[in-house]
């Protein structure tokens, strides 16, 4: 006879503790290794010879010049980048028309291509020595090796996250709500800023994070297009590989965990925003 | 098989989803668990089927303690609420899937396990679905197939839960007879969880009204018709 | 009876939502990748070939593809497990690993590039430790391979996360009941149900491999034939102010993107016909 105190159940359902523990340590192995090591790694580098050296590389010129070339480009690609999200999800939410599956497909396509290939498609079409680039360079306004070539380059590759977010969101709140404001007579602003706009907010929000984070860090794209000359169109990152290649370790480290913090704080700000608004954002996320 | 349940209780936490019930199946009866949701009577079917387990208490297959036996050792034929028949797998292979899984030494042929299946699905009557995906069939199809998954197993009981929940009224009169047929047809112990009194009445051999985790009657259902042994069943069973 | 181009709707805003969308989309990314395209077709067929059908070019191509695989491979084991440990376990510490998962995306890749070459060069914290059983990483393509696995890492998580939490426990409890081990249910039952959206992940993570320059960079060493990878060729290309060879190099990869765009929308499709969702 066997008392029921004595037998170790286990649900139907379950690993057995041993296995789950395995998986769990696997997991914090690979993610202490993956990613947490070289979090710790850019403050460490950027601390070696003391906090004083690191602040004092952060007010060198260099540093300066790029840091308000950086927040200078991501203040005018960002706010484009929404409105163009916001536009093209009011576009392919609210209206039916023939291709909108193929429209979504080419919104897309900036997360498919490499950072290179798209500032190499901007240096093709804008160059010096392509027709418009020649012709906008003979009139002193130079695009590629200049802010507004940057500019573009930061656009194509942030150019899907404020629409990605945005269209799944406003799918799944349909289109009453603007139906019935529209019939109680408000003005399509009207129904834009008082009824779609406080719907979409945290959304909008979640999506332009996520943009600013990856405007602020572009590498690939702004090295291709920007020429990288100092004080002129180098950008955070693009300054911190000059520095890490003249050997200058702490400078370029410090600019990083400038780098760093930032994407601490954008992760930081998401988990909040998912904790406290996970309803309203989007439920499968394409990066 | 005969099921015997002797002072099960079960607690989730600090409330008690069953105050120890106890409970004598004959072998090869059909029987209704009814009652109210939160009544305990899903809870006692998981436990039955090895899928929950008792806080204390006892159940003993054939006068054999079973308490203690995993899910898989049961051999219980459980057909689930939502059927939760495996979607990326056709009728055939959901059927087979038992079979397949048990281990070399005890796994019939290809040939073997291919001729049972095709029995099973004459057996519940639809017999050219074999090659189908769930998401293709209608809602009293799924409910025939987790049947037959179920019974593929050579199940020494069938255990089903709200087996016809799912279903418009019109389908779940069919089924009701389709299920009375398959458990004379192969004489295993059967009990079902309902929360539809007229299904219990119409279609068990033995009705176990339940109510807050205690059960309130055991008996045919004439004789609870006839004389309810609680104001609860009175109720219940009018409403 | 052709359906109209565009339906009549009684909300506001066509011409401008889709005057701004059309505008912007065209001026940002269709007029640059006409552009290459352009200049491909200028180039001609036998020009791109020539230019690609380098040793040079054949190396870095085939090892930007061949490390991306491996990196992508590694991220679909571990992704997967990182997915199901997340979803299904809950101990101490769950919250920041799984916020941890989005750090890839957040950091910048240059910021990742010198990290990771501080901590893999035969001097820094793991690369000295590496040094002593005379395993060189930074400057080899196992560094590469460790770029390439730390940017790819978020994609398999983040697609099969949200599978796992849809998936029933009543499928997992009837193949229980049906004699099936907990082996036999993950092999059988759990792994094919995210077998779809692990594929996804994959891709995406290849995807983005293969195209990815600024985290590797550092630590690849870039040497000629061994570890210099595609996009930086495009780059030296440009440097050399080799218009015509960079974009046939770029042209390559952009093909490489589409097809591996368009094996992720056939794994979405077949797996929507055949079991109903993705």
């Amino acid at each position: 006879m066997s008392d029921t105190g004595q037998i170790r159940f286990r649900a139907a359902t379950e690993e057995p503790p041993a296995t789950r523990w395995t998986l769990i340590g696997l997991a914090f192995a690979g993610l202490a290794i993956l990613v947490f090591a070289p979090l710790i790694a850019v403050f460490v580098e950027a601390l070696a010879e003391g906090a004083i050296e690191a602040v004092r590389s952060l007010a060198s010129p260099d540093a300066r010049d790029a840091i308000r070339l950086t927040l200078t480009i991501a203040a005018i690609s960002v706010p484009l980048n929404a409105l163009f999200g916001v536009a093209a999800a009011w576009f392919i939410t609210k209206f039916d028309f023939r291709g909108k599956a193929f429209l979504i497909t080419l919104i897309d396509l900036p997360f498919s291509v490499s950072p290179v290939v798209a500032g190499l498609c901007i240096v093709l079409m804008f160059g010096a020595n392509s027709a418009i680039g020649g012709w906008l360079v003979a009139q002193g306004y130079p695009i590629v090796f200049a802010m507004p070539g940057i500019i573009l380059a930061t656009m194509f590759v942030t150019f899907p996250f404020v629409a990605r977010e945005l269209i799944p969101v406003m799918i799944e709140q349909g289109r009453a709500e603007e139906e019935a404001a529209l019939t109680l007579g408000a003005s399509g602003w009207r129904v834009f800023w008082t009824v779609t706009l406080p719907n979409i907010r945290w959304a909008l929000l979640y999506g332009v994070l996520l943009c600013n984070a990856r405007a602020m860090g572009e590498f690939g794209a702004v090295a291709v297009v920007s020429g990288k000359i100092r004080g002129e169109t180098a950008t955070i990152p693009t300054t911190i590989e000059m520095l890490y290649q003249e050997y200058l370790s702490v400078a370029a480290f410090s600019l990083a965990a400038v780098l760093t913090l930032l994407a601490l704080l954008t992760l930081l700000l998401k988990t909040l925003l998912e904790l406290r608004h996970a309803d309203q954002l989007a439920a499968n996320h394409r990066h | 098989m005969h099921i015997e349940i002797d002072e099960i209780s079960k607690a989730f936490g600090t409330t008690a989803a069953l105050h120890p019930v106890s409970l004598s199946i004959p072998s090869g009866a059909l029987v209704a668990l009814l009652g109210p949701s939160g009544s305990g009577k899903t809870t006692l079917l998981r436990i039955l089927g090895g899928l929950e387990f008792p806080t204390s208490g006892r159940v003993l297959f054939d006068g054999q303690d079973a308490t203690g036996l995993t899910v898989q050792e049961r051999r219980a034929g459980f057909v689930f609420q939502s059927y939760a028949l495996f979607r990326h797998m056709t009728v055939f292979e959901n059927i087979a899937y038992g079979l397949n899984a048990r281990p070399r030494a005890t796994r019939p042929t290809k040939a073997e396990i291919a001729r049972r299946v095709t029995k099973l699905l004459e057996l519940i009557q639809l017999p050219d679905i074999g090659a189908r995906y769930p998401s293709q069939l209608s809602g009293g199809q799924r409910q025939r197939v987790a049947l037959a998954r179920a019974l593929a197993i050579e199940p020494r009981m069938l255990l089903l839960d709200e087996p016809f929940g799912a279903l418009d009224a019109k389908v779940r009169k069919e089924l009701r007879q389709g299920l009375r047929d398959i458990h004379d047809t192969t004489g295993l112990t059967t009990v079902f969880v309902t929360h539809d009194q007229e299904e219990a009445m119409e279609l068990a051999d033995l009705v176990v009204v339940m109510s807050m985790g205690r059960i309130e009657q055991i008996g045919k259902p004439a004789d609870i018709r006839a004389r309810p042994a609680t104001p609860f069943v009175k109720e219940f069973i009018t409403a | 009876m052709s359906k109209p181009l565009i339906h009549r709707s009684p909300m506001p805003g066509l011409g401008l939502s889709m005057g701004i969308t059309l505008t912007m989309l065209s001026l940002v990314v269709l007029l640059p990748i006409g552009a290459l395209l352009l200049k491909g077709a200028n180039y001609g067929l036998a020009g791109i070939w020539e230019t690609v059908n380098r040793e040079r070019v054949w190396s870095a191509l085939f090892l930007s593809f061949r490390l991306s695989l491996f990196a992508a491979l590694f991220n679909l084991i571990f992704g997967v497990m990182l997915a199901w440990v997340l979803v299904r376990y809950r101990f101490p510490g769950r919250r920041i690993l799984d916020a941890a998962v989005d750090l890839p995306f957040a950091l910048p890749t240059a910021v990742a590039g010198i990290s990771l070459t501080a901590l893999y060069a035969p001097n820094g914290a793991f690369g000295s430790l590496a040094a002593e059983i005379g395993w060189k990483i930074a400057y080899t393509q196992w560094g590469i391979f460790i770029a390439l696995v730390f940017v790819g890492l978020p994609f398999v998580t983040r697609t099969v996360q949200p599978v796992v939490e849809e998936i029933e426990r009543e499928v997992e409890e009837a193949s229980a009941t049906l004699g099936a081990s907990r082996m036999h249910t993950i092999r059988h039952v759990i792994l094919p149900m995210l077998m779809p959206a692990a594929l996804t992940g994959f891709a995406l993570a290849l995807a983005r491999a293969v195209g990815e320059y600024g985290s590797v960079i550092f630590i690849a060493g870039n040497i000629p034939l061994v570890t210099e990878i595609a996009p930086l060729l495009i780059i030296i290309q440009l440097e050399e102010f080799n218009y015509d060879a960079a974009a046939a190099i770029g042209i390559a990869m952009l093909l490489i993107s589409f097809a591996m765009l368009l094996v992720i929308n056939l794994i979405q499709v077949w797996s929507r016909r055949r079991i109903g969702y993705v």
